[in-house]
This record gives structure tokens, sequence and C-alpha cells, in this order.
């Protein structure tokens, strides 16, 4: 089967590679790359890693898996000791004092950390063009965007620049830039990964995923992460998944597509004719596939930014400066909070900080942000129908192909509108996994509630398919 | 004593006003038919059973931890934040 890891791990373990120099050659790579992914790398940690793993093999002991692999993080996650920014001027000089429950556990595994990666600022866009850093361009067409937000991760990882990154998925910023990119990337059942030291966006939608070049790295890293943690009281206790279970997808029988996604005037006739091309590939192998009702994307949309931007607003109100952060002195404490706020978010944050507030003030919350939640239920409950009849659904992961650097901050309604195939698996909170196979940005696997492992079950069926 | 509290008031952002492009979503949103517009009678929300809470206690946090901490105050004196003059109104 294939994996990058396993791969790296036997030259490791048969001396082909030294850490040291396998390291090394990462950091070189990202140094020079010119696709703006990167905003900073962990040199001294890195390298002091490297040479205990090296040690640990010239001394005959056994190593872990992902003991000496290199990996990238998207710079929303704290690791004790080192920048992280959110790609935001606000943060610029913010260095994390404790290490994130996920991140940790990689350490644990012996996973190097190399690089903190750029990202839209504070996980607001889709693009990875708002950032203090440069947009990140794409890795097949520079001329393009990277996706967002967690674009530098994805970038890297299809440049082979990190064997894999954990990117951060709020409505999509993992799915998204990994089908821009043509890699996998997976956005957990909610809950499964602590978000622990994941420097909140939305709440009650913020999922840690990783980036990877195979299902089986998804796989590996994945279990790491996974486990309850008392630090994240929403996290639930999950089983790990085996390496030969998700081999064989004999137990899903029935795919579901919704209907509404594929007929809609807004996406690209390629990425339509692609995606009903696959479905009678998986016809043909057998499998029922069914067309579903689903809500319009104006409306999964619409909710989820509601949601998203009062959830936003609420988190963010703690960035004022007082106890860290770029601080702007002025004549008194509210006129210091508005100025630093004022003067280091960027218009994007504070467009949604601004909406947010709008729907949780008074003669607003009933009318917009009750009505949200009220909505969020009823796409919850569709999901939950849905699974009744289906084992899986199928959907593109985007309307349209990647957009040119610099359009989507001039028209902030039409980045909000390309998110529709994305954003309602995240108010459902359901698994999905970016393939990057069926379409020009791939296609999303979302199973039910818990059901990871079969997600991963059918990414394997569809490589070996279609 | 009652204050309109406006966006930017209520944002800590000067000058900041809603935006059209947001305001589109919110229409959506008011034109949008939903059974019923209250969501918490029903148990799809994420929550938690109070036999399932983490213990009440203080955890000390790390000498590096709040070295770090203090590395990050914005203005600090003798080990002490320094913030701004308070609120005189």
């Amino acid at each position: 089967m294939e994996s990058q890891i396993y791969k790296l791990h036997q030259q490791l373990i048969n001396k082909d590679i030294s850490c040291v120099d396998l390291v090394t050659e990462k950091l070189n790579a990202l140094k020079e790359n010119t696709n703006n992914t990167v905003n900073a790398t962990l040199d001294d940690l890195a390298l002091s890693l490297a040479k205990k793993v090296d040690t640990k093999i010239a001394n005959g002991k056994t190593i872990g898996l992902l003991e000496g692999i290199p990996f990238g993080i998207k710079d929303v996650y704290m690791l004790q000791g080192t920048t992280t920014t959110a790609s935001s001027n606000l943060l610029k000089n913010y260095k994390s004092a404790y290490t994130a429950t996920a991140i940790e556990k990689l350490l644990d595994a012996g996973a190097i950390p190399i690089v903190k990666e750029n990202c839209d600022s504070f996980g607001h866009g889709s693009s990875s063009e708002n950032t203090i850093f440069g947009a990140v361009k794409n890795a097949i067409n520079p001329n393009l965007v990277g996706g967002g937000s967690s674009g530098g991760s994805a970038v890297n990882v299809a440049k082979d620049y990190t064997v894999f990154s954990i990117g951060g998925d709020t409505g999509g910023s993992v799915r998204q830039p990994a089908g821009y990119n043509h890699v996998y990337g997976l956005k957990p059942t909610y809950g499964r990964i602590s978000r622990y030291g994941l420097m909140a966006y939305a709440s009650s939608t913020d999922c840690v995923g990783p980036i990877a070049k195979s299902v089986e790295d998804i796989r590996i890293v994945l279990n790491v992460m996974s486990g309850k943690d008392v630090k994240d009281q929403t996290t639930y206790t999950s089983a790990e998944i085996n390496a030969e279970s998700i081999t064989d997808a004999s137990e899903i029988k029935s795919v579901g597509y919704f209907k509404n996604f594929i007929e809609s005037d807004a996406i690209d006739s390629k990425i339509k004719s692609d995606f009903l091309k696959t479905i009678e590939k998986i016809k043909a192998k057998g499998i029922e596939v069914k067309e579903l009702d689903f809500f319009q994307s104006d409306i999964l949309v619409s909710t989820y930014y509601t949601l998203a931007m009062a959830e936003t607003a609420s988190n963010l109100s703690r960035l004022d400066g007082s106890n860290y952060g770029n601080r702007i002195d002025d004549k008194n404490l509210k006129e210091s909070y508005a100025v630093t706020r004022s003067e280091n978010f960027s218009e994007e944050t504070k467009r949604r900080i601004v909406g947010g507030n709008q729907v949780l003030s008074q003669g607003f919350s009933d009318e917009i942000y009750l009505k949200s939640l009220a909505l969020r239920d009823a796409i919850s409950e569709n999901f939950e129908d849905d699974f009744k009849d289906v084992d899986i659904i199928l959907s593109p992961v985007t309307p349209s192909t990647p957009p040119e650097i610099g359009n989507s901050l001039k028209d902030p309604h039409a980045m909000y509108l390309s998110d529709a195939y994305t954003v309602g698996f995240s108010l459902g909170q359901l698994p999905t996994l970016t393939v990057p196979q069926g379409t020009e940005t791939g296609l999303q696997i979302t199973a039910a509630k818990t059901k990871d492992e079969l997600v991963l079950k059918f990414a394997n069926f569809l490589k070996d398919t279609i | 004593m009652s204050k309109i509290m406006t966006v930017d008031i209520l944002s800590s952002i000067k000058g900041a006003q809603p935006s059209e492009a947001v305001n589109k979503l919110f229409e959506v949103i008011k034109n949008a038919q939903t059974t019923n517009n209250t969501s918490f009678n029903n148990n799809r929300n994420h929550c938690l059973s109070l036999n399932d809470l983490r213990e009440d206690e203080v955890i000390e946090s790390s000498a590096i931890e709040k070295q770090i901490i203090i590395e990050n105050f914005p203005k600090e004196k003798n080990g002490y934040l320094v913030v701004s003059k308070i609120i005189e109104e």
C-alpha cells in the first residue's frame, strides 16, 4: 500500500538516509520555495530532534513509525516556545506558552515539526490570501490561489516540502486546499481530535485535520492524534483504525449524492461531467447510487457563516493587546483596545467580527442567530435521515476550479459562496475526506458521525475504481 | 441609562460598519423557512454529561509556561504587566 511515511521509515532504519539529512533537505526546500507557504521554519528544534533519532538508530534501537518523520503545522497551533502568529499582525510576535494536544501526541510519537505554515489569518478565508506573509501560491499553477484557510499546509504536502501537515478545518479549510492542490485532506468527526491549543475560530465546527499524499498516511496520523482529552471536553474516545480494515470496502452497499449540488447553475461544467462519470464507475462496481435532496447552497453558506461569525466575534474578543499581542497604547484602556484591534486585524477578520456582533446583538439574535441554529438542526436531521438510506455521501469539493490570486479578496460574498459544498458537512460535524480524484478539485467522501473508518475504506475503494 | 451600542463599539473596532457581503448572508437566513426557531429541544447539540466533567482543580503551570507568558507581555515592569490607564467614565 502506498505510504510516504512507511517509505521514509524504511529508508531511516536501513540507514539509506540519516534523519538529519532528511530534515535538512526539507528545511532547505521550504526556505527556497516561492509559494509563500512558510511563516517560520523550526531549524533548531527539528535538527536537535533529528540528531536524537540518528543516535537511536546508530545504537541499534527500534524507532516508531513516525519517529524522524518531518511534518508541518498550520500557524494556528501552539507549539511551546515557537511563534504562533495565525498569519496576523496582532500576533506576529506571539510565542506559544504551551503545546496543542494534537501536536504533543505527534511529538510523543517522534514526528519532527519543521515549519509553521502560512494560512488565512485566524482561518478567515478560502484562499490563503488574507495573511501578512503574502498569498499562498497553488502547487500546480502558481498564478492560482493555494486555497484556504490551510493553504500553506496543502501546498507543502503537494510539493513534498513536508511528509504530512496538520491543518485546521472549520468550514472546509483542510478539504478545499487539499482539493486545489491534489492531495488528501481529512476533516474528522468533530470531537475525535482535541482542539486544545488550536486557536479558536468557530468552536462548534473547528476540527484538527491531517493533509497527506496517501490514505494510509492520513490513517496513521489520525490514529496518533485521536482520543479523549480532558482539556477539550467535546472530545470522545475512538477506536484505532487498522491498516487492514480499510482495504476492504465490501460493507459499503450504497452511495448518495446531492442532486442540487450537481444541478446547480454555479457548478463548473467539467467538474459536473467528471463527477457524473465517477458516479457511473461506482454503479458499474455494483454499488447502488441514490440521488438525495439537500438544502440549497445559499442556505448552507449563510447558516454556516452566521454561526461562524458569531463564534469568532466571541472568540476573538480576547485579542485586545492587554496581556499579549501587538498592543497600541492610546489615551485609556478602551481606546487602546479599539486602536489595537482596528490597526492589527485584517479587513476580512474585521468583517467577520462585525458580522458576528451584529447577529448576537439584541433585535437581531432571534431573527438571525437563533434561526441559524434551528437551520443547523434541520441540516443535521437531514443528514441523519440520509445515512439511514446510504452508507456514504459523495460530492465535489468545490463548484469551481481555484481562482487567480487577487480575485477572492475583491468579492468576499463570492468567496463565501465558493464554500457551498464543504460547509454543510462542518455543520453536521461529519467525517469528510477530500481525495485528489474524480474532478479537477477532487471529491469529498462523507460518512455518518464517528464513522471515519468508513470514509477511509471508501477512499481506498475509489483509488482502485477511478 | 440605556445606550445604543453600535457595532463599532460592540466590536472594539474604530469606524466599523456592517458590510454588504455579510448582510446578503443574513437576508438569506431571514427569508429561510424553518419548522421552528428554537434549537434547544433536541438531542443533536454536542452536550457534555455532568458525570463526565473534568475535576475542578487548579493545575499549576510549568515554569517555562509562566516565563513565556511574561515574555508575551506587551509592556512589562519588574515582572508585572503594565496596562494603559483604566477607563474613567
